[in-house]
This record gives structure tokens, C-alpha cells and sequence, in this order.
């Protein structure tokens, strides 16, 4: 007994639930209610539901010129969402629905198809549809404005024949070469013998008439919205100090962190616009060195960023926009780390971001060697660190053999620029003031990019004991201090 | 209760030293065994004034950095230079063995920057050691930065010119390098359960 009296609410809140987005058809719907889920399925849809998918097309009258299709097809895609998850777009002007699983909760395919119009309609679009068991055949009968709904994919080749060629979307020369040969229909085509078509139109075009008649699957690539947290909190009152932008910024952090949590997700740039009267707003770009969805380091970055900011003049309002969301991965849980030693409770990333915060993107970054003669080109600054924890893998005492033998030790510090030294005329050629200790050794290099260098190296002592890096010019025979030994 | 700081009552009833805290190696005995402990001090900051530059300063302390990146179990941690006077050249530091991959270069607009981007290193408990290098500063930021390594269990080494010898200092090691006739001059200006004094060794 019970269970009877839950069916029909469970039946009425479905039929809510799908027309609770096409409001228009609310009336419609409850007239002919049906309870879908209480009569045992009929006989049609057992057997379609053995056929796998079911192709809904609309192609649409040239979209308004002002607006770009890619983003008004987009915006298609969202609204296309209500009748089935799996909505993918076709360049420039139509969308594919699969609408095979959402047949059921709709009550029958006609009532389906009907909706979905009925929803074109109403954002007074001019499309044209049709339903098919293979995506190009719907595609197809839309594009030649046939409306109609083909379950069984037996009938596809009979059905598809009576189409002209221009339906298919294929280039205008190959149209050309087949109107030259007298075949302007599928069905025409389809006639030809196939290994003659291969060989003249390529496997490009068979692969089509495969995919259109359903012999072929073809994958597509689902519509995915994408999101991003954007919330704004006007003030009450101007806001002219940043303790209280810090205060104000509280609550949307942590709305902010609510989402990323419920969605699993993270980011690793943020964006706060704060608003002035009579003058241009202001923009805080946020990077993070990892993604994240903690609170307390969007907090802390934000915190870092708004300390160093000064404000030209008092805020009305306040933005905070996310960048893109990405998935969080297991390593950025920090579950599972090991405890960490006495104080602190930083991790690496948020060290680095923190320090990035306060200091600048430029001003914390890595080192990188790289296996090159020439010194002023065997190392880079690496900017994006890799912070993950890391654990030794090889031994550093093998490590040590694999380096690149050099001849002579390297300084510790390398200068920008060669300093020129005062060189006086002597015999042997030395430096003024410094002890040649070990040397030469020949650096030449680099003919190839258009800094060559040619230059005897030396290691040399500095009366009072600096040990210094200098060489010598081979063309001028200058002499040059190029790194300190410290 | 096992924190190396903590130094029970009833431990030394039991007749028991505090625990000694792990020390780095100089890599020069002469130099270790005037060090309390035998090597440089963790937790604790050390400073070094400088007569000039590429005295040998690095080399003083390139065999801790190696081995605190080395001997950790597990995770390699970080090393962090903060306002080097050059830039300091990759290919020597991989020579010396130290892990490029974990060594931070951070540099800081001003000096009141830099410490708090040292106090920052110190304190996270990522980093195993931190080099700084500063003009000049007041006493009341080396406490902190003294509390910091002191927190985060990490070496910080500051080095400063000559100059600041005879300000006072909270570090638990102050060191002197200087050009001698022939070779760099060190000596022990503050040794915190040591006895100062000049240092006889090779850099």
C-alpha cells in the first residue's frame, strides 16, 4: 500500500523535475500526466532501449551576426542541459543531444522531441531537428530540414538516400567532382562501388557515410560547463583602510573555499576587483605555487597581497573571481603527509606562495644546471618549482660520478657581466695584483648562436687570499673576472 | 615529551646530559673541534662577519648543507639563500653535490624583506638551512630570527660585513673572516659553550 502512495509523487516530482526548466510546458505536462514509472515499460521501448544511442540534431538558422556562434552555441549547450548530460557541439551552428536515457523520465520519445522545440521556440530560435540512431544521419536530416525520428538503425540507408549531398557539409569541391559525376543524393552515392570512392575521395569521406549509417561509432566530446567561483559584496559604507578590506574579505573566502570543496576542486589563481567611484578599479592577481581549495592558504596568500597594497581611493565594492578550477589531486591532500618537525607546520608550496605574495612572483625562484660549456649559459632560473615532496632515489655518492667531470672547480658565485681587469704589460701575461693558481683551461664555444666566447680560464689568488675566477680574452688578451670562489 | 629542548628534572637526577642536539659537520676538524658538539649547531642562528667577499665563506658551510640534505631520512629538505651578492652559479653548487631541485634563491627588495622572508624560511620546518645576506641590522630582528631557526629546527647562517663586529648579537656562534697576508683569517668571536678565539685552519 504504501509503496503505491509514494510511486505517482515519485512519478509527478520527476515530471516536475524535467519540466521544472520549461516552465511554459508545466500546464501541457500535468493535462496529460502519465505515470511513467508505475505502467511496466511498452513493448517499443524495451526494444529501444537495445539500440544504443539516439542522436538528437538541431541546426539553427544563422545564429545573430554580432555575437560569436562559438559562445552563443555554448550558451545552447547549458540550456540543452536539461534534457540529457550529454549535449556536444558541431561547428558553427548546431548541437547533438544523445537523448536516449532521458526518454523515460520524458514519457515517450515524441513528448521528448516536442520539449526540446518547444525550448528553441521559446528562445525564438529558428532550428530545425530531426532524431537518429547515428549522429551525422540526425545531423543530416536537420541540416536538409527533414524532421524526422528514425529508431531503428536498419532503416538508416533507405531513409538517408533521398538527402542531397549539400546536407553532408563536405567541402564545395568535392560537391563539385560529384555533381560532375551525376550524383547529387546520398543515395546516389551510396551505389557506387566502394573501393573507387576510397581511392577518389579519400578515407575521410568514407569515414563519414560509415559513421552516418551507423556501422562506424563516433565518439564525441561532451559539453562540459565550465565554472568558476564569482561573488561580489558591496559595502555599506566606503571602505578606505585595508584592515578593513581584510575583514570584509573574511566571509567570501570562505564561500569561496565552500565551493571548491564541493566540488572537489581546486585553483591556483585568484582574482580580487574592488570598485571606486569616478575612478577605474582596482586588480589583484592572485598565483598560488600549487592548487588548492584550503581556506587558510587562499586566507593567507590574500592576506599577503592586500598588505602590500596601498589604496588610491576608498572601495565601494569588492570581487573575488577564481581562476579555472582543476581537479585536486591526491598529492595536494595533505592527509596522509608525515608529521613534521617542531614549530612551523608549513608546507613547501605554501612557503613559496607566501613568500611570492609578499615578495613578487620574480623574486623567489630555483636553479637549474645545464650541461653547456660556455658559464654564462650552464645554468637558468627556474620559475616554476617542483614541489612536491621528493625523496632521494639515487645515493648521492653515485649521483657525484655522473656529473660532468670538470677539469677545474667552478666558483660559487658567477657575475652578471665580466668585470674588466687592469692588466699591466708584464711577462708572462698576468693580472695586476693576482697569483695565477691552476690553469688554463679553454672555453670556445658557442660559434652557432652568435656569442661565441674563446677564452683561457684561471683560477687565481687575490693577494690577502679571495680566490677568483678570471680569464683571458683570446682575440684582445684582456683580462676578465668572471666568478668569486667563495 | 621527547623535544630536544625540553630538559627534564629528573634526568639530570639520573645524572643524564640534556641530549645533544645534531650538529653539521664543518668538514674541517680543526674547526669542529672548537665547536660545541663538534660541528655547526641546528636550531640555532650563526653569524658570520665578512671582510670581503669569496674569502671562502660557502666552503665553510657546503659540507652541512650537502649533509643536511643527505643524511635526512625520507624528504629532501629545502635550502634557501636569501639576498645573495652574486648569482650563485648552478653548475659549482651540483659539483659540491647539493640538490639543485631543492635550493630557493629568494631576492627580496629591502632588507626589512629579507629578514622577514628569513624569519619566514626558518620558522616553516621545510627548510634545512637558510644563508643570508645583509648590510646591516638591529638587534631585535636577530632574536627573532634566533627564535625562528630555534622553531623551525633549521641552520641559519647571516652574514654582514666586518663592520658590525663590536655591535652585540644574540647568535649562539659569531664568527670573523678576514684577508690575511696570505691566507683568509678566521676566528671565533662568541662561542656559546666554547672559548673564542682565532681558528687555525685551511679554507
Amino acid at each position: 500500500m504504501k509503496s503505491r502512495a509514494v510511486t505517482p509523487a515519485t512519478a509527478d516530482l520527476f515530471a516536475a523535475a524535467a519540466d521544472g526548466a520549461t516552465a511554459g510546458a508545466a500546464a501541457e505536462a500535468s493535462a496529460q500526466r502519465r505515470p511513467a514509472f508505475a505502467a511496466p515499460p511498452p513493448l517499443a521501448a524495451a526494444a529501444r532501449s537495445r539500440s544504443k544511442h539516439l542522436w538528437y540534431a538541431a541546426v539553427f538558422a544563422p545564429l545573430t551576426e554580432a555575437q560569436p556562434s562559438a559562445a552563443a552555441l555554448q550558451r545552447l549547450c547549458v540550456h540543452a542541459q536539461q534534457f540529457t548530460s550529454l549535449v556536444s557541439m558541431e561547428m558553427p551552428n548546431a548541437l547533438l543531444l544523445e537523448i536516449n536515457g532521458s526518454v523515460r523520465l520524458f514519457g515517450s520519445l515524441e513528448r521528448l522531441h516536442a520539449c526540446i522545440d518547444a525550448a528553441w521556440a521559446r528562445l525564438k530560435l529558428c532550428a530545425h531537428s530531426a532524431i537518429a540512431p547515428s549522429t551525422l544521419a540526425a545531423l543530416w536530416f536537420a541540416r536538409s530540414a527533414q524532421c524526422v525520428l528514425i529508431e531503428d538503425p536498419g532503416s538508416l540507408a533507405s531513409a538517408l538516400a533521398q538527402l542531397p549531398l549539400t546536407c553532408t557539409g563536405w567541402d564545395a569541391e568535392r560537391l563539385k567532382i560529384l555533381r560532375a559525376m551525376g550524383v547529387t543524393r546520398v543515395g546516389e552515392l551510396l551505389r557506387l562501388p566502394r573501393a573507387g570512392l576510397a581511392r577518389r575521395f579519400g578515407p575521410a569521406a568514407m569515414l563519414d557515410l560509415d559513421i552516418a549509417l551507423g556501422r562506424q561509432a563516433a565518439p564525441r566530446r561532451v559539453f562540459v560547463r565550465r565554472e568558476r567561483f564569482r561573488e561580489r559584496c558591496d559595502f555599506e559604507a566606503q571602505i578606505d583602510t585595508v584592515a578593513y578590506l581584510l575583514k570584509a574579505l573574511e566571509p567570501l573566502v570562505a564561500r569561496c573555499a565552500r565551493f571548491l570543496r564541493e566540488r572537489q576542486a581546486g585553483v591556483q589563481a585568484l582574482e580580487l576587483r574592488l570598485r571606486h567611484r569616478a575612478r577605474p578599479g582596482t586588480r589583484l592577481r592572485l598565483g598560488l605555487a600549487s592548487i588548492t581549495g584550503e581556506q587558510r592558504r587562499l586566507t593567507d596568500v590574500l592576506v599577503h597581497q592586500l598588505s602590500r597594497l596601498e589604496l588610491a581611493a576608498p572601495a565601494l565594492s569588492m570581487e573575488l573571481v577564481s581562476g579555472p578550477l582543476q581537479p585536486l589531486s591526491a598529492a595536494s591532500l595533505e592527509v596522509f603527509a608525515p608529521l613534521r618537525v617542531a614549530g612551523g607546520g608549513d608546507s613547501a608550496p605554501q612557503l613559496v606562495e607566501r613568500l611570492r605574495a609578499r615578495l613578487g612572483e620574480e623574486a623567489v625562484y630555483g636553479l637549474c644546471s645545464i650541461p653547456e660549456h660556455r658559464p654564462e649559459a650552464a645554468w637558468q632560473r627556474v620559475r616554476e618549482l617542483s614541489l612536491e615532496p621528493t625523496r632521494r632515489r639515487i645515493p648521492a655518492q653515485s649521483r657525484m660520478h655522473e656529473l660532468p667531470e670538470h677539469g677545474m672547480p667552478r666558483p660559487v658565485w658567477l657575475l652578471d657581466v665580466p668585470v674588466l681587469l687592469a692588466a699591466p704589460p708584464v711577462q708572462p701575461p698576468q693580472p695586476a695584483g693576482l697569483i695565477l693558481e691552476q690553469g688554463p683551461e679553454r672555453i670556445e664555444s658557442g660559434w652557432w648562436d652568435g656569442r661565441d666566447v674563446a677564452r683561457d680560464y684561471y683560477i687565481a689568488r687575490r693577494t690577502g687570499g679571495a680566490r677568483l675566477w678570471v680569464f683571458q680574452e683570446r682575440q684582445s688578451k684582456g683580462w676578465y673576472l668572471h666568478g668569486v670562489f667563495a | 615529551m621527547a623535544d630536544a629542548r625540553v630538559w627534564k628534572l629528573k634526568d639530570a637526577a639520573a645524572g643524564l646530559r640534556p641530549p645533544p642536539r645534531p650538529v653539521w659537520s664543518t668538514g674541517r676538524s680543526a674547526l669542529d673541534a672548537r665547536l660545541p658538539g663538534g660541528g655547526w649547531p641546528t636550531a640555532s642562528l650563526v653569524e658570520v662577519l665578512l671582510g670581503a667577499a669569496g674569502l671562502g665563506e660557502i666552503q665553510l658551510f657546503l659540507p652541512a648543507l650537502t649533509q643536511c640534505q643527505r643524511r635526512a631520512d625520507g624528504e629532501v629538505p629545502w635550502l634557501v639563500w636569501i639576498a645573495p651578492p652574486h648569482e650563485p652559479f648552478a653548475p659549482a653548487l651540483a659539483q659540491q653535490g647539493i640538490e639543485l631541485a631543492r635550493l630557493l634563491v629568494v631576492r627580496p627588495a629591502s632588507a626589512t624583506e629579507a629578514l622577514w622572508a628569513a624569519e619566514q624560511t626558518l620558522s616553516s620546518g621545510v627548510c634545512a638551512a637558510v644563508l643570508l645576506w645583509l648590510k646591516g641590522t638591529d638587534d631585535r630582528w636577530l632574536r627573532r630570527l634566533k627564535l625562528a631557526a630555534q622553531a623551525g629546527g633549521a641552520l641559519g647562517v647571516l652574514f654582514r660585513p666586518e663592520q658590525h663586529r663590536f655591535e652585540s648579537s644574540p647568535a649562539a656562534l659569531r664568527l670573523l673572516l678576514t684577508a690575511g697576508d696570505e691566507e683568509p683569517h678566521l676566528e671565533l668571536l662568541k662561542v656559546q659553550g666554547g672559548r673564542p678565539g682565532p681558528v687555525e685552519c685551511a679554507l
